[in-house]
């Protein structure tokens, strides 16, 4: 609260003289609001209202001269502080003595950068968390998001047999595989593939096989537990895809498509 | 050019009219005046705990007043805006609210053989509806509509206050005012007239936090639970707002600061003539 | 001694532009940091008991 009449004060007095209007000076004032060259004598003078210094030959090398309270035969102006003045010597210089700041130039320079970069870090603050508010709106909202993800079951997979699960539009393969199966997986050279890949790169856990099952010749779904080499086969156009989902034989380039997933706990898996 | 005398003339008139324009308005055309039979008697302010700018919804009344909306209101209300997964880290853990969602039975489908299926409730699924549908409800509430829940406390003049005024107003119809049978009296339902009957007595449901169930306790805890479901996001709005309104506060004396510093110059400059 | 310390001040952190620009962003991401940290706190203080998370700890299960 003690702020708040400074801030005011300093805001609105700083390069402008408000100084005390008479009573006598205001009606004068307005009562000849229609005479152009009206005199205005107000005595007596406030002392801070006068003082002149002059030169050594009389003439005035600057004056404190206020507005409010002119003295002498001056031409009233109610918005402008300049006055003509009937001399060629001479120029009424106003002392701003007593509005210049009592800083240090350097002083006061430094601190008005401070200002301005305070008021760009602020701004860069305030920009920042517009833009990644808007953006976040873009992205996908939380009902989208909560359907998204896919909560399976894993108890209810017994040992070496296959589910399908529907994950955002598509099929997505779980296998629980067999010890045999495992070994078998891991015992392939990576030289006879054609899209080189170990499984522990494409598992999490070796017992739990998860793809997208979408064949990557040109998206049809392949049958579980076919093909030459016991895993997946794709009806549409012959590809022959192992038991670790890599394509071994066929048209297809690249071995099934690993979806995000996540492991809860010991029998409980999220896709997505 | 005008003379100052007529200048505020001028100010002093545009003020007075503009002050018998705003008294005008606010006594002849503005709607807060007390007709009670028709808009029903005004609510009091109740000090919820979310009042005010800096405050919270008490989230320990939205769990308690969840209970009281599934154990008391659900049984004719729906809540089709709110799934399950809103109440997840509002008023319950995610393993509460998803035994809580396997106990209702969905329809999904169709299956593999075309055919729609019946499954246990998923985190994504909405609060399950009591009635089909409309025509279902009315005939269940002798053709009145019991309305949905979602958005009552931003659909209804007085928000919270007036929901829980209707809960705890019932009482007996005073002498000269009729009602019809099948409705009950409320002086706070606009008309006095309301078709759902009282439905809230102390001891009626038992908290699972002890909190004794008094019929005030639960129609102030299913109204928080309400004001929370129609707003969601109300506490980080308003946490957002208090941090916004700070950084802009400052930026705008920040402003205010600059903005003389550059005009100094501009505005102490003197124009001089000199005759010669 | 105020003043040289503002002379050193102007001269390695205001005079060159790409400095004072480095500074100001610097500034940014520090307060940001420090001004949500300690608005989050208040927030907290002023709610305290009635956010979920203070009220959490009741019914998580293990």
């Amino acid at each position: 609260m003690a702020v708040s009449p400074r801030l005011a004060t300093a805001a609105f007095n700083r390069t402008f003289i408000n100084a005390p209007y008479t009573a006598a000076a205001i009606k004068q004032l307005f009562e000849s609001s229609s005479n152009l060259r009206s005199t205005i004598h107000v005595s007596p003078n406030p002392s801070w209202a006068v003082g002149a210094k002059r030169r050594s030959d009389g003439s005035i090398l600057s004056k404190t001269i206020l507005n409010a309270a002119p003295t002498g035969n001056i031409q009233k102006r109610l918005s402008s502080s300049s006055a003509a003045v009937d001399s060629s010597k001479s120029t009424i210089v106003p002392d701003f003595s007593k509005y210049r700041k009592s800083s240090e130039p350097n002083t006061s320079r430094a601190f008005a950068y401070l200002m301005v970069g305070t008021t760009g870090a602020l701004t860069a603050v305030g920009a920042k968390n517009s833009i990644t508010d808007f953006l976040v709106n873009m992205s996908a909202s939380a009902d989208v998001l909560a359907l998204a993800k896919v909560e399976v079951d894993l108890t209810k997979i017994p040992e070496g047999k296959n589910v399908v699960i529907k994950w955002r539009g598509k099929p997505v393969f779980i296998r629980h595989r067999t010890e045999s199966e495992i070994s078998e997986a891991n015992a392939t050279q990576l030289s006879e593939l054609r899209d080189p890949q170990s499984d522990s790169d494409r598992v999490k856990k070796p017992e739990w096989l998860v793809m997208l099952g979408v064949c990557t010749h040109l998206g049809c779904v392949p049958i579980g537990e076919a093909g030459d080499y016991g895993g997946w086969y794709c009806p549409c156009h012959g590809s022959h895809y192992d038991i670790s989902g890599r394509i071994r034989k066929g048209p297809a380039p690249l071995n099934l498509e690993i979806p995000q997933y996540e492991f809860e706990g010991e029998d409980s898996l999220i896709i997505g | 050019m005008t003379s100052p005398n007529s200048y505020n003339t001028k100010v002093v008139l545009a003020t007075s009219l503009a002050a018998v324009t705003g008294i005008g308005f606010y006594f002849f055309v503005n709607p807060i005046h007390a007709n009670e039979a028709e808009e029903g008697l005004h609510p009091p302010a109740y000090p919820w705990s979310h009042k005010g700018p800096f405050s919270t919804f008490d989230h320990a009344s939205i769990r308690r007043g969840y209970q009281v909306y599934r154990e008391v209101c659900s049984a004719c209300h729906s809540l089709d805006r709110i799934a399950w997964r809103n109440l997840v880290g509002v008023s319950h853990t995610a393993d509460e609210v998803k035994a809580m969602a396997e106990e209702v039975e969905y329809t999904d489908g169709p299956n593999d053989e075309g055919e729609n299926f019946q499954r246990p409730g998923k985190l994504s699924d909405y609060m399950p509806p009591p009635y089909p549908n409309e025509e279902a409800a009315r005939a269940s509430n002798a053709g009145a509509l019991p309305p949905d829940l979602s958005l009552i406390v931003k659909a209804r003049h007085g928000g919270a206050d007036y929901l829980f005024s209707i809960l705890t107003g019932y009482m007996e119809a005073p002498a000269g005012v009729e009602i019809r049978e099948g409705l009950y009296y409320n002086p706070y339902f606009p008309g006095g007239a309301i078709s759902m009957a009282r439905a809230l007595f102390d001891g009626l449901i038992e908290y699972e936090d002890g909190t004794p169930a008094t019929t005030s306790q639960m129609a102030k805890d299913v109204t928080t639970f309400l004001a929370w479901a129609a707003e969601p996001e109300h506490d980080e709005r308003k946490k957002m707002g208090v941090k916004a309104i700070i950084v802009i506060s400052i930026l705008t004396a920040l402003s205010v600061w600059l903005k003389r510093a550059r005009f100094a110059s501009l505005k102490s400059r003197k124009i001089v003539y000199v005759f010669n | 001694m105020l003043y040289r310390f503002v002379g050193t001040i102007y001269r390695t952190l205001l005079r060159r532009n790409s400095v004072f620009l480095t500074g100001v962003f610097t500034t940014a991401f520090v307060t940001e940091i420090v001004f949500d940290t300690a608005a989050d706190k208040a927030w907290d203080t002023i709610n305290r008991g009635k956010q979920w998370k203070d009220i959490e700890n009741k019914y998580v299960q293990n």
